[in-house]
């Protein structure tokens, strides 16, 4: 878009996507402290003092601890770890109290064979997007490489899945590894009765 | 309203005929007078405009792939955050309080005192039913797209319960939507 005098260019944090000034009402400012401070230091200014008073409050705790080691010399070349460090330290304390961790997924590919009408079946690809893989696409390819119909199917709890038609289970392996090469092998599973069973 | 919203929140998108469009660009014109020298950037004649229809009577006015406004019903237009932060000064604008922002960013409508109190300003001349910004104290930017319930006047007298429903906010799914695929 062309644009006119008036357009005015926003400041958008590129940890959380929100406009730089936002950051502390976004969802993990802690994360977004470091890009504000090379972009946008003039933003928040008491976010520099803060820290600079965790760190001066670093050096009092550790010239308690260690009482002998002579002064300030000493001090000031390792105040830059040490304000890492608690920043690290500050991150741990305050996510736990806050109860909400978020669950990570665990990034792995599960294809299940489901037998319908006896003889016929459909293979069930789940999990590809958690590679960052455009599900879409990935049916379109399935489907072409195997010649059968593949569709991308809303599965259970609302998650999107593959189905193929015909059982592939075993090329698909192969082919899922060749094409997206994000996806390591001992990341794809079989369903086996039930079971969870690796594929390498 | 835009808590949840996602590429699968979408159950149509159309390429919509010149009439449609013509009306689409009047009603925007209509309701954001100072937005009407730049509508021929923001939405060029060149380019297809889509519409995208969505749960709940929702429609989205996506160009070159980039939602920018979006209206329920035949309520009017509002544009995206996105846009607004490019010309803000095309909607009215309420101000609210900095205690209210959290709120706000989490989906929450804004209150009536959030706004009178000496944090938060309005615009007076505000109807109810008309879509506003609602800025924050000390921030810059907008951080939401309201509606309001009450006039300004009433918001005063009142000054109890929602003034304005919270319609878009930062970090949304809308906000999240960048860019529709």
């Amino acid at each position: 878009m062309a644009e006119k005098p008036q357009a005015v260019r926003v400041l958008y944090c590129g940890i959380c996507g929100l406009p730089a000034e936002y950051c502390e009402f976004g969802p993990d400012f802690e994360k977004c402290k470091p890009w504000l401070r090379r972009h946008a230091p003039d933003l928040y200014p008491d976010l520099l003092l803060k820290e600079e008073n965790e760190t001066d409050a670093d050096k009092a705790a550790r010239q308690l601890q260690s009482v002998a080691i002579s002064g300030s010399g000493d001090g000031d070349s390792s105040s830059a770890p040490s304000g890492s460090a608690s920043a690290s330290k500050q991150d741990e304390v305050k996510r736990l109290p806050g109860g909400k961790i978020k669950k990570k997924e665990k990034q792995e590919v599960v294809i299940e064979k489901i037998v319908r009408n006896k003889r016929k079946c459909v293979t069930v690809v789940k999990g590809l997007e958690l590679f960052g893989i455009k599900l879409s696409d990935a049916s379109k390819k399935l489907g072409k490489k195997f010649a059968t119909g593949a569709s991308v199917v809303k599965g259970p709890t609302e998650k999107e899945q593959i189905d193929v038609q015909g059982d592939i289970a075993y090329d698909i392996v192969e082919f899922i590894t060749e094409t997206w090469p994000a996806v390591p092998e001992t990341a794809i599973f079989f369903i086996e009765d039930g079971r969870k069973v690796a594929a390498a | 309203m835009f808590k949840k919203f996602s590429l699968e929140d979408i159950s149509a998108q159309n390429q919509v005929k010149a009439s449609v469009q013509r009306k689409i660009r009047q009603s925007i014109a209509d309701e954001y007078p100072g937005l009407e020298p730049l509508l021929d950037d923001i939405l060029p004649k060149k380019v297809p405009l889509i519409v995208t229809k969505c749960q709940n009577h929702l429609n989205l006015v996506v160009v070159n792939n980039v939602p920018l406004f979006f209206n329920i019903r035949d309520g009017p237009y509002m544009p995206t955050l996105r846009l607004l932060h490019q010309y803000p000064d095309i909607m009215k604008k309420f101000q609210v309080d900095r205690g209210a922002i959290k709120f706000v960013l989490s989906g929450a409508n804004i209150m009536c005192p959030g706004l009178t109190s000496p944090g938060g300003a309005l615009n007076e001349e505000v109807l109810e039913e008309t879509p506003v910004a609602i800025m924050a104290e000390g921030k810059q930017h907008a951080l939401a797209i309201g509606y309001t319930k009450l006039s300004a006047k009433d918001i005063k007298t009142i000054n109890k319960g929602i003034g304005v429903d919270n319609m878009h906010y930062l970090n949304d799914g809308l906000w999240k939507m960048e860019r529709l695929e």
